[in-house]
């Protein structure tokens, strides 16, 4: 266990450097010049000069590289070249933000998903509507999920904010559209593992010990479906972290997704590339919890002590 | 006796408590939407005896065995009267089946890794049948589930507890179907292939296993098979089915030594074949293929197509299972005489027909 638990942790630890290798480069890759971005419109070419000297952009790129990964290793994702302030500090509330809608986003969609999945195995006479209903979700974009909750809820019946924010009347839309886009997986992932255990052979096993209905379902069904399950939630939370940025744009939600759009637009460098990191850390920390979760839950999962 | 109601009970070994059979099954019907997978069998198992059910592939044995046990899906019905222990288990509602039926009947199911649940230790798999039929406790619950354990000769019971499925043998985790199937001591024991999946010396543990249980508990064993092998050794009695009937049944020895039914005949040469025959010499096989399942009650004998022996009046008319022998009942119009002189001919011409 701690073994698997080392190795995965280096793993991680190579995958998230690779993203900010990867987009650090990236980044000078895109077209622009940083300090057009901060500077106002007619700025003669000596400040901006400046401005590059003062941002270091005058470096050659390996130097800057250098500069940046000596930093990120001491903890310091740096200074944003707009705000003037420390990257983490602009982070950190909007990584709170996109935190509570990544959960209840997860949440709604493990609701729904779950019980589509249960109505469609339990009940057949629907299962063909609900894999229709599946199928609408699946081709309908997220933003138009989005747009299309904003103007009924919204702008019709006035029963959710349109302004944007992160309270919790504003979470419902932004929550609901997550779970909304994410249910059919669920519902497909739930019917499976629902029919394929309610046919096996341990469930013949367990009706022949005289056991209840409920009590199969409760001790010996729902355990064998919800492993699979959890390393879905587990890969959702990580990447629902790392920013939903369509949901956070489309109702102004300030999340880190928002933040990451915006700071791109402004060529702010460090910021994107906090974001970036940020993500990349929540995808690999949330996909070791849901296996942690999944050794604990199927213990056919766990490897073998020598 | 595996004889119907009708059938000479002389030659029932004394071993069996005159208490009646563990089992009686009488007229049992299995369908399967349109399909009939049993038509009509009826069969008895004696108490402390182990009566095999042998047959092919869609045969209808485990069928049956699994219409005994009502552990077929919903979309199954099922007719018939089946009775355990001098209970009428088709006049209990599906409520009163469900609490008795762990302390009437034993399930052993064919593969056990499949059969055990892969998210719970076995101990606790056995325990749950004591918390929810004997109201114990956990604790109590677990500690029973390592004596039974003990019970199905495990060593190391408490350890073997606390194990998942899938960190046991093949041969332990069968154990432990059969320590979960004896817990609550049922009077019957259905074996559905249960050392099928099993290699040999494993096979020859597990049934000498079950030998001793059904000595110790007195239980009547049904035992599925296709192994006539697994039938020699430990079966008291065999009925042989074939397209949803039963066509012959009787005690082994006797069956083996004089077959009546042409099916049963082909079976034990091919058999035979195997055992002593020559390398490279020609196996026995029964002609063709078993038939596939209809809606409909055949008419006639199902088996009359494959079969040397068969007439005209195969076709039309079904043959009745009859007395041949004492305890014997076969359902054949022409059954296999004595000395096998008959059934020399039969495979003689059976051979030249397939060479």
């Amino acid at each position: 266990m701690a073994r698997t638990l080392i190795r995965r942790l280096i793993y991680g630890l190579i995958a998230v450097l690779g993203v900010a290798v990867l987009s650090f480069l990236a980044e000078f890759v895109v077209p622009g010049d940083p300090a057009r971005a901060i500077a106002p419109r007619a700025t003669s070419a000596a400040v901006l000069e400046n401005i590059r000297i003062q941002l270091h952009l005058n470096r050659p790129l390996i130097v800057q590289f250098g500069d940046y990964f000596t930093a990120l290793f001491h903890g310091n994702l740096g200074t944003s070249y707009v705000q003037r302030q420390s990257v983490l500090s602009l982070i950190a509330p909007r990584l709170a933000a996109t935190g509570w809608l990544a959960l209840a986003g997860v949440v709604a969609e493990v609701l729904l998903g779950a019980s589509l999945g249960l109505l469609a195995t339990l009940y057949p006479r629907v299962r063909a509507a609900v894999s229709a209903l599946n199928l609408t979700l699946l081709a309908v974009p997220q933003f138009v999920v989005g747009l299309i909750l904003l103007l009924i809820f919204g702008f019709q019946l006035h029963m959710a904010p349109v302004t944007g924010g992160a309270g919790p009347a504003e979470i419902v839309l932004p929550a609901l559209t997550l779970g909304l886009a994410g249910a059919p997986w669920y519902a497909q992932i739930v019917a499976d593992q629902l029919s394929d255990s309610l046919s096996s052979a341990y469930v013949r096993t367990a009706v022949a010990k005289g056991l209840t209905d409920r009590h199969i379902l409760r001790h010996h069904v729902l355990r064998n479906v919800l492993s699979p399950a959890l390393t879905m939630i587990g890969m959702d939370l990580g990447s629902y972290l790392s920013g939903v940025v369509t949901v956070e744009v489309v109702f102004g939600w300030p999340g880190i997704g928002l933040l990451a759009v915006e700071s791109l637009q402004n060529l702010d460098r460090p910021v994107v590339m906090g974001t970036v990191i940020v993500g990349a850390v929540a995808v690999v920390f949330f996909n070791l919890v849901a296996d942690l979760l999944r050794m604990y839950v199927d213990p056919r999962t766990r490897q073998e002590q020598a | 006796m595996t004889a119907s109601p009708n059938a000479s009970s002389s030659s029932a070994p004394q071993v069996a408590v005159a208490e009646g059979p563990v089992l009686e099954v009488d007229d049992l019907r299995v369908r399967y939407g349109g399909l009939l997978a049993v038509d009509g069998a009826s069969l008895q198992v004696p108490r402390g005896q182990a009566v095999a059910l042998i047959g092919e592939t869609s045969s209808g044995k485990s069928s049956l065995a699994l219409g005994v046990a009502r552990l077929l899906t919903p979309s199954a019905s099922v007719t018939g009267r089946v009775s355990i222990d001098g209970c009428d288990a088709t006049a209990l509602t599906g409520r009163e089946f469900r609490t008795r039926r762990a302390g009437l009947l034993g399930y052993i199911a064919q593969d056990a890794m499949a059969a055990l649940n892969p998210v719970q230790p076995v101990g606790r798999q056995i325990g749950e049948l004591f918390r929810v039929h004997r109201g114990m406790s956990r604790r109590q619950a677990s500690e029973q589930a390592v004596r039974e354990l003990a019970r199905v000769r495990i060593d190391h019971p408490e350890i073997v507890a606390r194990r998942y499925p899938h960190q046991l043998s093949g041969g332990m985790r069968q154990r432990v179907m059969i320590a979960m199937a004896v817990a609550l001591s049922p009077p019957l024991l259905i074996a559905d292939e249960s050392t099928t999946a099993l290699d040999v010396s494993t096979q020859a543990d597990i049934l000498a296993l079950l030998g001793v249980l059904k000595a110790e508990t007195g239980a009547g064993i049904l035992w599925i098979t296709h192994d006539m092998g697994v039938v020699a050794e430990f079966a008291d009695w065999v009925a042989v089915m074939y397209a949803g009937r039963i066509v012959e049944q009787g005690p082994v020895r006797a069956i083996f030594d004089q077959p009546g039914h042409p099916y049963t005949d082909g079976l034990l040469r091919t058999r035979r074949d195997l055992r002593t025959g020559q390398p490279g010499a020609p196996l026995f096989q029964v002609a063709g293929a078993p038939p596939a399942l209809t809606s409909a009650p055949r008419t006639g004998c199902a088996f009359a197509p494959r079969c040397p022996r068969a007439s005209a009046r195969c076709t039309e008319q079904a043959p009745p299972l009859a007395v041949t022998a004492p305890g014997c009942l076969v359902a054949c119009h022409h059954p296999v005489g004595p000395a096998g002189q008959p059934a020399a001919g039969l495979a003689g011409g059976d051979e030249e027909e397939r060479s």
